[in-house]
């Protein structure tokens, strides 16, 4: 716990510059709480905070650094959730570091934000001292997994393995039609969301059905869902 | 070889070039209750016919035998064990990788876990994934690799069309234009026209060039 790191020793002219950290999660606690965390140390700060994706985007605009940490909380939820941030900013920045944040995330998350771009997941529950050296590592272009069972490691190669399995057989626009199919909406609703004819609809979602190999709008977004292609009901 | 069984004991096989390996295992196992090694093989062929005569709850297995990880597909392909448990020394990157892909609930590392075999199969009946922590480390590592590989993977397959697809998998099995042609029922000259498109969506100039792209992207795999 007393470890402090050797670049902020007084005298050591060759320290480099800070890492830049930006802190991005709906709840103001969380971000106040690892900004206090962060801020105490010498050798890393805090760049910009946002509190929703599109918060971030605009703020990681005005960022200018190399060694850049984003800490990117799971729990964002909206059309523009978590992974839609780190799928944006994998393509905009492709030298920033990028982590998943969140409290006890199942596999299944963890394996999504892998899927998406994320160089890593980050457990709010872990040790402090340990979570402080999951970013310096991060900025050093390390893969990191901090959680709290490290064995679950198997059920998050599991997870992008079934993820790239119904990712791969579907199509872009059959892939939409699925994520608005999972919010429970009729072929009608869906068709209207899409500016389609229901008649599309109902083609796109048999032929889902016969790529998944299953019998039922249920039994797709089940699958979906496992393999964390889309969201239902509470993220994180 | 074949054990009587305590009745509710949980049944081994295991796999291992060396006898003293085995005998090792044998020995942890036999002190625990509720765990018996009722078979033992020295290939993975071997081990196969033994789970198919057997039919044991748990393989236990070294992927270095030659034909280690294809014994693992076979396991799972043919449903014959429950439980798959990896007992090596071969903790390279990609071993480490394919084997979790596969699925095993188990990878333990001989020099660090072989005294404690027994307890860390245990552990694994009780439904815990036991992955080695030197293991875990080099898993992490390649993860992202592997993210990066299945999305860029997924991109580029959702792009092809289903003709497309089948041409590749057929390069991939080194058939010629003209075998190509002859097995999809359309002429060479279409065929050609195919693999244009597909070179153009995979970024390659040649057939060596697709079929390496295709398996970095993870579209298809060569055994």
């Amino acid at each position: 716990m007393s470890k402090r790191p050797v670049a902020g020793h007084p005298g050591g002219s060759t320290s480099p510059r800070p890492l830049g950290v930006i802190l991005v999660d709906p709840l103001p606690v969380v971000r106040a709480g690892t900004r206090l965390l962060i801020d105490d140390r010498p050798d890393m700060e805090v760049l910009a905070e946002a509190g929703s994706a599109d918060e971030a985007v605009e703020a990681i605009t005005r960022v200018r650094r190399t060694r850049v940490v984003v800490l990117v909380g799971l729990g964002l939820a909206g059309g523009h959730d978590a992974y839609w941030l780190i799928r944006t900013l994998r393509e905009r920045y492709p030298t920033h570091a990028i982590l998943g944040f969140g409290a006890n995330a199942d596999p299944t998350a963890i394996s999504r934000a892998l899927f998406v771009g994320a160089d890593g997941f980050v457990d709010k529950n872990i040790d402090p001292v340990d979570f402080l050296q999951a970013l310096r590592r991060a900025a050093d272009r390390e893969m990191v997994l901090a959680i709290p069972t490290a064995s679950a490691v198997g059920q998050i190669v599991e997870g992008i393995e079934r993820r790239r399995e119904v990712e791969v057989k579907l199509t872009d626009r059959e892939r939409e039609v699925l994520v608005v199919a999972a919010e429970g909406l009729t072929a009608r609703q869906i068709a209207t969301r899409l500016g389609v004819r229901e008649r599309t609809i109902t083609t796109h979602l048999a032929r889902i059905y016969g790529k998944l190999g299953v019998g039922s709008r249920l039994a797709a977004i089940r699958m979906a869902s496992q393999s964390g292609l889309v969201s239902v009901g509470a993220s994180e | 070889m074949i054990g009587e069984g305590t009745a509710g004991a949980a049944r081994l096989i295991v796999a291992d070039a060396h006898p003293v390996v085995r005998r090792a295992v044998r020995i942890s196992c036999d002190a625990l209750p509720g765990l018996e090694v009722v078979g033992e093989a020295d290939t993975g062929s071997a081990l196969l016919a033994v789970c198919q005569e057997l039919r044991p709850d748990v393989a236990v297995l070294d992927i270095a035998l030659p034909d280690g990880m294809e014994a693992i597909r076979g396991l799972n392909d043919r449903q014959l064990v429950d439980i798959v448990v990896v007992l090596t020394d071969l903790t390279d990157g990609p071993s480490v990788m394919e084997a979790l892909r596969l699925g095993v609930e188990g990878y333990l590392v001989k020099s660090s876990a072989l005294p404690t075999v027994g307890k860390q199969i245990r552990r694994v009946l009780d439904g815990e994934r036991v992955i080695s922590p030197e293991v875990q480390r080099i898993a992490v590592r390649e993860l992202g690799a592997f993210a990066r590989m299945a999305r860029e993977g997924s991109e580029v397959r959702a792009t092809l069309t289903p003709r497309e697809h089948e041409v590749l998998m057929l390069i991939s099995a080194g058939l010629t234009m003209r075998q190509m042609a002859k097995r999809l029922g359309i002429s060479p000259r279409t065929v050609e026209t195919h693999m244009a498109k597909l070179y153009r969506k995979l970024d390659v100039r040649t057939r060596v060039q697709a079929v390496s792209r295709a398996v970095s992207l993870g579209l298809i795999e060569l055994r």
